[in-house]
């Protein structure tokens, strides 16, 4: 019934929604209007997703309107950032009760997720570099909303300082862009004549550019200081962070993909974005903090995005992006859960016999031969049969070969079956809808997915190895190493959140 | 069971005398300097504990202006809370001036009393001086002209860790990079089972593992490194060391170690706690500290020695010369014209009357004020009605103050007979429920468990549901491995992604049904066998406590509880055994909101015991010999008050007789209308965006199993008071459920016994709970634990605040405070009222030295109520 309502009629539709969050976030701001006025805004705000979902479902060809660039990939990445951002002001309505900030956090929370939508639905570059600076120009103040709390403020002024750069080193890089093709569009840009203009240069200077853009808000090595700082934020800030603004650069390299071609560029992006990826997952593995280990985690599966943009496996990249941003949401959504009664930790005593955990590698070690033969040529496709592979085997051990009896066996089975099932329905329907939409890049050369898949197989080997040697020198040492890098700077840390006294010196009278 | 007894067990036992005497003396002195702080329990069984339990010997006064001077903390409400409450009419004025009459009498006034009392009135209506005044430059004037106060009040500063008077080039003080220092090895010692990757030589003990890796440290710098590197091995020897190195004085070595501890008095106290439950590690707090001061001297060598160790504190003029101008109506001209002797009188009394004591006043004429009107409530309501209807009924609730509403209602609907009791029954038990090897003591954290009870089922049934137990367990399992595992974890958003996403959807959007849903589905594919209790003595010479009670014990205990409630005769044909238990989700405190009498879990499972143990023919019998004659048909049943929903579920009902039958069908028809009610009445309390409710039923469930609520229910906020006596007295009263109750009846306690128990077991445990709400209050930052929103879990055990924080042991701001701009919770001292003839009260504080002392230094308030029914204030 909706295929009457043309590309444009939606377009329209979806601004006029949009319009009305925004305006219904700063009515919100206005003290004379009720506090119950929070449902109608959510009611409000949940019509730019519904609208955006329905322009997905719709979209079947890449159509240029004005600045807008709508394609599968604009309209999904638009309908992901607005649902977060409904999602978090639903649950900021009760979770923020009573906060003296409490109506600032839901206009801050609507034009965030707005701009950024409305950055990734651009096709006109000036306008997307707007909107993102807007987008971070909110999230620095969802940092430091409690102003009166200085290591609010200074976890705030870390995060503006490198988001600044990052912003500069994009607007440069479109700028140099407009230097030498003439065109703002980036449909018009990245056209094969276009890019036939850009000397050597021009190309790995337009992508150095990129790629600093994007590692910052990525919070890749060695700029991550930013996110571990913000651990400060409120929690539903810290969702939207982590969820929908940490994984922009996937969103930007996809679109600059025709741009990257396996330059030094690539390469150092490559490099980079390994490390993170290796030193992400050691912080997650050594801190005992649930949101810092959330941190860790963080930029590790950031690393690996950037791994698959600089692979060229652009659809595989939007993919993790998505889930990873809905998996990060959740789990920061449901940090008070973190507390386990005892009794949950219970172990299992007795070791599986050793056929059930050589079935379960042996069946790792064949559906990731068999996912890699299904695509040899690619680079990527290794690197995801690795893990793939291996993931099984563990969770097989854990799953199946650990449980007790026939129904603890049974059940995990199923469990498995079930989540690889889903895994592979979700994915055929992501390549289904982006696959018009995504460039396809040429390959990297085949010696540097060896070199990430070393890396990997190393960090992962290192992981088990060391954590078998623990009384060693090597190992106090790294553990010490990724203690510090994922702690905050002293100056971030107050023994007690003395702002508070203010609050009651303050409150009271009001 | 003597509860005094055990309670005094509590301190650690001292080992034996082989080792050398130096040892000794620094593990004596840490034990001397721990008084300043309290053990903290991990959050999971987060109950009560009161920051101050081991300065009782002190008057609450002083604790109060040493607590300023050494650490700036103030447990005096704000003015502004005093205000507000005055506005609500929750302070009487005319208490104020009593107050202020009496502390005029006990002060020798050197000026007019007039003058005096002009001043003080118009200071305690607690404006702040106005900032023109105080920077006006008539006032710099008149100041250089004073030659300076000399005052005959000694203040006795002790002695501050000496990092906190340096700074490095950035103007950081030393003293926070100590602390972020120390957090982070606490954290990472301390960790149950949240990293992947433990700390190296954990087991080795805290400060072996500290000195290994401290060598290694990045965050130190090298020459730091090197002096720690060639430390003492053992922890007493490098705290000497360091103690010595850094020049402190011997006499004050226990002042310098408490302004250490109360540094980080969350860490520190959990360190205390810790070593008090292992033997390995009972010198654990020694340890910290040897970590703590090591590090400060390594930090602070290039910078030692330090000339000035103590900042003379002067007393700033200004303001008390401001403050007699301003409240004194006295100008400047009046001032200068005065003669320096009576210049300094009278800036003498200003410093007196400061606003430590302006706030003790009001806080003083606040619990005055309260008092007062909870005598007006109860002695107007008082008759003696000795014509005891025969009740359908009995049901015992736990003291736990949110019972009195949920009791009110239901005495309201029909011939209900309700008992207040403590909520573990006297039962001293560690519970085990099915299938699990772990044991929760279920009992008030300042006792220790006598015996085990565990749940048993049938073998088949139960091997099975231990599988599909571990088949769900499993998955989680799964997800944590696959999360530590650096290629797994990279999956693992993909795999989980969907799953936790379809989660967050419905939980957001339909919390109710999403809750309830998943809740169903691990019901259903669990489906928890009948249990039986394993009441019945076993012995199990493996297990550190029996398990089971003897035939004797069983009577003891059974007859103990019957005696508490008072319930020794007029048996109803069913009596309920009600513990209580709350839910919520999403929630690091939601032990905060169970029954802290159970050790900060849910109470249904000391109710089983109980009712099962009263249903026993043997034990019957045997009661029946000493004169409490249980009817045949009489049953005894347990059941679990759902506090956050107010609803009563019916835990083991056994094979009703007729008349109990009767009972049974009669409260679950008016359970309906109770449950209406009771959450009616307590969700009008809960923030809300409409007053009025039409379903408080659908709403009070919204707010158990909704993830984004912030205060599922109250707790025991606004808690004031713990009366002591017959339900008679209180019966017909709205008490607003700021009131625990316990049963008793004078009449039968002639030798004082039960009284004596009732004080040192229930009413420490509500002095404690009174008093964590308290500083949780008047203290948030330091005696509470911020705001939830922006706290994070570590290490399994608490929260803290930001980036790094204290661990933080009390409530957090939201379970105190109705917004950021107002509180909820009255920080009032818990009033005690017994119902008891003089002689008794006077009684008990002859015998037991330490209520005296509470008593006396207004840790609590003390009140009787006599057998006329007159009131007095003791």
């Amino acid at each position: 019934m909706f295929d009457s309502l043309g590309l444009s009629s939606l377009l329209t539709l979806f601004f006029i929604s949009l319009i009305a969050s925004g305006l219904s976030g700063l009515l919100f701001l206005h003290p004379r209007v009720p506090l119950s006025f929070v449902r109608i805004h959510i009611g409000i705000v949940a019509l730019p997703p519904l609208v955006s979902l329905l322009a997905l479902a719709n979209t079947n060809v890449n159509e240029v309107v004005g600045p807008w660039y709508l394609d599968t990939l604009a309209w999904l990445m638009a309908f992901f950032v607005l649902l977060i951002g409904l999602i978090i002001q639903r649950f900021s309505v009760r979770y923020l009760m009573g906060d003296r900030s409490y109506r600032k956090y839901f206009t801050l929370f609507t034009f965030t997720t707005g701009f950024a939508s409305i950055a990734w639905l651009s096709g006109d570059l000036r306008l997307m570099v707007i909107c993102w600076g807007a987008t971070l120009i909110g999230l620095i103040f969802l940092i430091r909303i409690n102003n009166g709390w200085k290591v609010a403020s200074e976890a705030a002024k870390v995060s503006s300082r490198l988001f600044t750069l990052s912003w500069v080193a994009l607007l440069v890089a479109i700028i140099w862009l407009f230097q030498v093709t003439g065109q703002w569009q980036l449909s018009l840009a990245l056209t094969n004549e276009s890019l036939a203009q850009l000397g050597a240069w021009d190309r790995t200077g337009i992508n150095l550019l990129i790629v600093l853009a994007v590692i910052i808000p990525a919070a890749q090595w060695p700029f991550q200081r930013w996110l571990t700082e913000s651990v400060v934020a409120p929690t539903p800030v810290s969702a939207i962070m982590h969820a929908g603004l940490v994984n922009a650069g996937g969103i930007m390299l996809t679109r600059f993909s025709p741009l990257f071609n396996g330059d030094i560029a690539s390469i150092i992006l490559l490099i980079l974005a390994s490390i993170s990826v290796l030193i992400g997952s050691g912080i997650s593995i050594v801190q005992v903090d649930y949101k810092r280990q959330l941190v860790g985690s963080t930029i590790g599966q950031m690393g690996f995005m950037l791994i698959q943009c600089a692979l060229g496996a652009y659809i595989a990249a939007i993919i993790h992006l998505v889930l990873h941003g809905l998996f990060k949401a959740t789990l920061f959504l449901q940090a008070g859960s973190a507390v386990r009664r005892s009794e949950v930790s219970y172990r299992v005593s007795k070791r599986p016999s050793y056929l059930w955990i050589i079935a379960g590698r042996t069946l790792g070690l064949l559906v990731g031969i068999a996912f890699w033969f299904t695509a040899p040529g690619e680079g990527y496709q290794l690197i995801s049969a690795l893990i793939l592979g291996w993931s099984l085997s563990i969770s097989w051990t854990h799953l199946v070969a650990y449980g007790e009896g026939r129904i603890g066996r049974i059940a995990g089975f199923s469990f498995l079956g079930g989540c690889a099932i889903v895994y592979f329905i979700i994915h055929n329907l992501f390549y289904e809808w982006l696959n018009t939409t995504v460039y396809q890049s040429v390959q990297p050369p085949m010696s540097v997915v060896i070199i990430v898949v070393c890396l990997l197989v190393f960090g992962n080997t290192v992981g088990t190895w060391i954590a078998r040697n623990r009384s060693s020198v090597s190992f106090a040492v790294l553990y010490l190493w990724l203690v510090r890098l994922g702690e905050a700077k002293t100056k971030s840390v107050e023994s007690h959140p003395n702002y508070l006294k203010q609050f009651l010196s303050q409150g009271g009278n009001q | 069971m003597s509860v005094t007894s055990v309670l005094t067990k509590r301190k650690l036992k001292k080992k034996d005398t082989n080792k050398d005497v130096q040892q000794r003396d620094m593990n004596d002195l840490v034990e001397s300097a721990s008084r300043v702080i309290a053990p903290l329990w991990p959050i999971s069984t987060f109950a009560a504990r009161n920051p101050w339990m081991g300065l009782e010997k002190q008057s609450f006064e002083q604790v109060a202006s040493w607590l300023k001077n050494t650490r700036d903390v103030d447990i005096y409400p704000s003015a502004s809370m005093i205000l507000s409450a005055k506005n609500k009419g929750e302070i009487d004025e005319a208490f104020v001036n009593i107050e202020l009459q009496r502390w005029l009498d006990s002060h020798s006034l050197h000026i007019p009393r007039d003058v005096a009392e002009r001043f003080c009135r118009a200071a305690l209506k607690l404006d702040t001086l106005p900032s023109n005044l105080l920077s006006s430059h008539e006032l710099k004037k008149l100041e250089e002209e004073i030659s300076g106060l000399h005052t005959d009040r000694v203040e006795n500063f002790s002695m501050q860790p000496i990092s906190s008077y340096i700074e490095n080039q950035e103007g950081e003080g030393f003293v926070h990079i100590l602390d972020h220092h120390v957090i982070k090895w606490c954290k990472l010692y301390l960790d149950e089972s949240q990293a992947g990757w433990t700390m190296p030589n954990r087991e080795k003990g805290f400060y072996h593992a500290w000195h290994r890796l401290i060598q290694h440290d990045p965050a130190l710098r090298k020459n730091q490194r090197q002096c720690l590197k060639n430390w003492p091995q053992e922890a007493h020897m490098a705290l000497k060391q360091a103690l010595i190195s850094m020049e402190i004085p011997e006499s004050e070595i226990q002042t310098y170690l408490e302004g250490h501890l109360l540094s980080l008095p969350g860490w520190s106290g959990m360190m205390l706690w810790r070593s008090q439950q292992s033997s390995h590690e009972h010198a654990l707090l020694t340890e910290y500290l040897a970590v703590r001061i090591s590090m400060e001297y390594a930090l602070i060598k290039p910078y030692l020695p330090l000339n000035n160790k103590r900042l003379e504190k002067k007393v700033s003029i200004t303001s008390l010369l401001a403050s007699w101008i301003h409240w004194g109506d006295l100008s400047i001209e009046e001032f200068s014209q005065m003669s320096p002797a009576k210049q300094n009188e009278y800036l003498t009394f200003a410093y007196q009357f400061d606003e430590r004591v302006r706030r003790k006043i009001w806080l003083e004429a606040w619990e005055q004020t309260n008092t007062d009107r909870l005598s007006e409530k109860i002695t107007s309501k008082h008759r003696a009605t000795n014509n005891k209807k025969s009740a359908l009924a009995q049901l015992a609730f736990c003291i736990d103050v949110r019972s009195e509403p949920f009791r009110r209602q239901l005495e309201k609907e029909g011939p209900l007979e309700t008992i207040g009791i403590a909520g573990f029954f006297g039962l001293p038990i560690a519970t085990s429920e099915l299938g699990s090897n772990h044991s929760h003591p279920s009992l008030p954290v300042i006792l220790k468990p006598n015996h085990k009870i565990k749940e048993s089922a049938d073998e088949n049934e139960l091997k099975s549901y231990q599988q599909r137990k571990q088949a769900v367990d499993s998955l989680g399992r799964t997800f944590n491995t696959m999360k530590q595992n650096v290629l797994a974890s990279l999956l693992l958003p993909e795999i989980s992604g969907p799953w936790l996403s379809l989660r967050m959807v419905t939980r957001s959007f339909v919390p109710r049904k999403a809750d309830r849903f998943i809740r169903n589905l691990r019901e259903n594919w669990l489906r928890k066998p009948d249990t039986k209790l394993s009441l019945n003595y076993v012995h199990d010479q493996e297990a550190e406590i029996p398990v089971g009670f003897s035939e004797e014990e069983k009577v003891n205990y059974a007859r103990q509880a019957l005696k508490m409630m008072g319930l020794t005769e007029n048996f109803a044909p069913l009596v309920v055994i009600c513990g209580h238990g709350s839910q919520s989700i999403n929630n690091p405190y939601a032990a905060s909101l169970d029954c802290g009498a159970c050790g900060g879990a849910a109470g249904g499972f000391n109710a089983r015991v109980l009712a099962a143990l009263c249903n026993l023919p043997k034990v019957r019998e045997v009661l029946a010999t000493e004169g409490i004659e249980i009817p045949a048909d009489t049953v005894f049943a347990a059941a679990q008050h759902q506090t956050t929903v107010d609803e009563l579920h019916w835990l083991y009902v056994p094979e009703l007789s007729e008349a109990a039958k009767e009972a049974f069908d009669r409260i679950e028809a008016i359970m309906p209308k109770v449950s209406h009610n009771a959450n009616a009445e307590r969700l009008a309390q809960l923030p809300n965006f409409q007053s009025k409710l039409k379903n408080p039923k659908a709403e009070a469930h919204r707010f158990a199993e909704d993830w984004s609520e912030i205060r599922p229910e109250w707790g025991l906020a606004r808690n004031a008071s713990f009366i002591i006596g017959q339900r008679e007295l209180t019966q017909n009263c709205d008490l607003e459920g700021r009131a625990f109750l316990h049963n008793y009846d004078w009449k039968q306690d002639e030798s004082g016994e039960l009284l004596a128990n009732i004080i040192a077991g229930p009413g420490t445990v509500t002095q404690w709970i009174n008093l964590q709400y308290y500083a949780s209050t008047v203290a948030p930052h330091y005696y509470g634990s911020g705001n939830k929103v922006t706290q994070t879990v570590t290490a399994g055990l608490g929260v803290m605040q930001g980036n790094a924080s204290d661990l933080l042991a009390g409530l957090p701001w939201q379970s105190v405070m109705q917004s950021d701009h107002e509180a909820y919770h009255s920080p009032l001292r818990l009033l005690i009222v017994i119902q008891a003839p003089r002689k008794y009260v006077e009684r008990l504080l002859n015998n037991d030295s330490a209520f005296r002392e509470k008593v006396q230094n207004g840790w609590v308030r003390l009140a009787s109520v006599n057998q006329e029914g007159r009131w007095e204030n003791w």
